[in-house]
């Protein structure tokens, strides 16, 4: 195994291959504080690609209610399980990634879901930790709680699929970091879909492959970002490219989100695959899950996030999501508007930071009748 | 008349005086003896197999590359073989108390592999694969890839016969059923299929022909030339593998030969398999 700097955990790790970064990143951010959980990313994903058969059951986008939702069954669970103990020592991760946890004779630390695992996607869908007692009312502070958790394929730097793969039929594609499997190549071993962390590569029982997530790279190629960002109903995504912390530029909006403001954050770093899709927490979730889930800068990300309305420049950034079916790879604000580049520099959106409003009042004197919200 | 041909006189009789009961065949421990027969058997049932030496051929873990196989299943495979100087019949049979032939998340199928040198020479590759400028011949069947060719339908039904599908779009009623705009469109959302990749089937040869440099490098051959066929019972399978002669290999020459057996229920895929070391084979003559 070669050595590779992992800079979510703060340090250098085993990995099956030595580091070599594509020239450019995908990534994405979602904000979970705005998901709805109305699964229209799922449909736009599973009518765009896994229509086939022995596709039937497979959502390479899929979105699940925490704690108690998991597509397939226990995905985190099983794996946090085996992993054991995950401490951090400030920014620095000083528990086992899952390469480092390999057990003899394995690759990566991993376990094989079955098809069972994969027959209730929507489980614990809406379920509150907690509960909620008669009378129960909203006081400032939430006393139950759950959050949805929307989850595509990481396009990891390190990933544990690629790693697992005894045939080196995944790749990562050396222009955008997009990891796919060749469907040429694949004979169907399964090994990526017991090592990948997130289950996002998938069996295809008609085709004898595993297929996974492409990240609609046929739109990305054309400066397009993927299905479910742009029919995201709760606008909680944004796609673009990430640069490594020391490069991180102020003017790339995934680079300001992850590396300028911290506000958004990786998914289970402690497993080592460097993913790239960031989260800005759920501010109602208490932060020991949350710690488990995102890291250690969770607190400082959440009070980021809840300083937006004070931040002209990251509630300005949030503005943008959801606002163009275009990759936006610089944005600007200039008072109260924030434009969104292409690549070639050339303005693509333009929104205002607030939209304008006009309040009505409850009664219309002129015509002696109270308004109704639809009148 | 020597000590060997009265002792094969003497098996011709019992088999004769026995009628239609089987014979056990005579062992060959230390190498396959692939015997000469002018017409090839072409199932495993065939009664030439009652007189082919049979050679027990000791199976061990794949402990060498990752993933491996980190505790045994499948212990031996019994292997007979006969020649008719073009071709190479092999009978593969192995002890294994499920049949495994669904594909699916987490399941795998039974399956036999026969691996010889590309190249007759006096020194074999490594016999793990092969290795790089030195490949190896491998012929490959599986019990899924069985049931297919026996003609289990290439339907998600097959395998999960509850299954409920709301809609494929390439069976819209605006596409005619088996016409090219319908295959075109079935094709789009099976990419293993579009690329012919020749696991993903629609397959009628249960077995297939591959190519190896060392492990992870397995290719399909240039040319599909092998067949065969598998069958379950009694607790165990009986696979027939019928392969052409590798370049260079003669009648009354010499070869070596390696075996793999996947055990399906035991999560046995890819790498993870119990296998042999080269064995020795003689390949027999016309005299
Ligand atoms: S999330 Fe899983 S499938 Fe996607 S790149 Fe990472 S390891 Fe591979
Ligand atoms: S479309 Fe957007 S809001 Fe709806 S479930 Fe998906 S991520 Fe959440």
């Amino acid at each position: 195994m070669a050595r590779v700097y992992n800079w979510q955990i703060g340090r250098e790790m085993p990995y099956w291959y030595p580091e070599h970064r594509p020239k450019r990143q995908f990534a994405a951010v979602f904000d979970t504080n705005k998901c709805i959980a109305c699964q229209t990313c799922t449909l736009a994903c599973k009518t765009t690609w896994t229509s086939g058969k022995g596709q039937e059951y497979m959502l390479w986008n899929n979105v699940e209610t925490k704690p108690y939702g998991f597509y397939p069954l226990a995905w985190d669970l099983n794996l946090l399980e085996k992993l054991g103990a995950q401490n951090w020592e400030g920014e620095r991760y000083s528990g086992r990634t899952i390469f480092e946890a390999a057990q003899p004779g394995e690759r990566v630390l991993g376990w094989r879901p079955e098809d069972i695992d994969y027959a209730n996607p929507n489980v614990g869908e809406d379920d509150c930790v907690n509960g909620v007692e008669k009378g129960a009312h909203f006081s400032g502070v939430h006393k139950s709680w759950f959050f949805y958790l929307a989850r595509i394929c990481n396009h990891c730097t390190y990933p544990a699929c690629l790693a697992s793969c005894p045939r080196g039929s995944i790749y990562k594609r050396p222009e955008d970091g997009i990891v796919l499997i060749d469907q040429g190549r694949c004979r169907g071993y399964q090994e990526c879909v017991k090592g990948c962390p997130y289950k996002k590569t998938f069996y295809n029982t008609m085709t004898g492959t595993s297929e996974k997530c492409i990240a609609c790279f046929p739109k990305i190629e054309l400066g397009m970002q993927p299905q479910c960002f742009v029919n995201c109903i709760g606008k909680i995504r944004f796609a673009g490219w990430i640069s490594k912390p020391e490069n991180a530029r102020a003017d790339n909006p995934i680079d300001f989100l992850v590396h300028v403001k911290k506000v958004a954050l990786p998914l289970f770093p402690q497993f080592g695959l460097e993913p790239n899709v960031y989260y800005i927490p759920p501010v109602n979730v208490p932060r020991e899950f949350l710690l488990q889930m995102f890291g250690p800068n969770v607190d400082a990300a959440i009070e980021t996030y809840q300083n937006a309305p004070r931040d002209k420049d990251l509630s300005g950034l949030l503005t943008l999501f959801g606002s163009t079916e275009s990759m936006v790879s610089k944005w600007k604000r200039v008072e109260e508007q924030v434009m969104g580049y292409d690549e070639g520099g050339r303005e693509i959106i333009r929104v205002p930071l607030r939209e304008p409003t006009h309040i009505r009042q409850a009664f219309d004197a002129a015509r002696g009748v109270a308004r109704t919200n639809i009148s | 008349m020597n000590v060997r041909s009265l002792a094969v006189v003497a098996t011709v009789v019992s088999a004769a005086f026995v009628g239609c009961t089987k014979t056990e065949p005579p062992l060959s421990d230390s190498e396959v003896k692939a015997v000469f027969e002018k017409t090839l058997p072409s199932t495993v049932e065939d009664r030439i197999w009652e007189r082919v030496p049979l050679h027990p051929a000791k199976l061990l873990l794949q402990d060498m590359v990752e993933p491996r196989l980190t505790q045994g299943s499948t212990s031996f495979v019994r292997v007979q073989s006969v020649t008719d100087g073009q071709k190479i019949a092999f009978r593969l049979s192995w002890s294994d108390s499920t049949l495994d032939d669904l594909p699916g998340p987490g399941r795998f199928g039974d399956a036999v592999a026969l691996q010889m040198p590309a190249a007759t020479t006096a020194d074999v590759p490594a016999p793990q694969m092969g290795e790089q400028e030195r490949p190896v011949e491998i012929t490959y069947w599986s019990a899924i890839f069985q049931a297919v060719a026996n003609g289990r339908k290439d339907d998600i039904h097959a395998i999960y016969p509850r299954a409920k599908v709301d809609h494929y779009p390439f069976e819209a009623a605006s596409l005619k059923p088996g016409s090219a705009a319908q295959q075109e469109m079935a094709k789009r959302y099976a990419p293993a299929r579009s690329l012919e990749n020749p696991m993903a089937g629609p397959r009628t040869n249960p077995v297939q022909d591959l190519l190896a440099e060392g492990p992870g490098t397995i290719r399909p051959a240039e040319k599909s030339l092998s067949n065969g066929g598998g069958k379950y019972s009694q607790g165990g399978w009986s696979v027939l593998l019928v392969r052409p002669l590798p370049n260079g290999a003669q009648p009354g020459g010499r070869t070596q030969v390696a075996f793999a057996v996947w055990e399906g229920s035991h999560q046995e895929v890819g790498s993870r398999k119990m296998r042999t070391a080269w064995i020795p084979l003689s390949l027999g003559s016309a005299k």
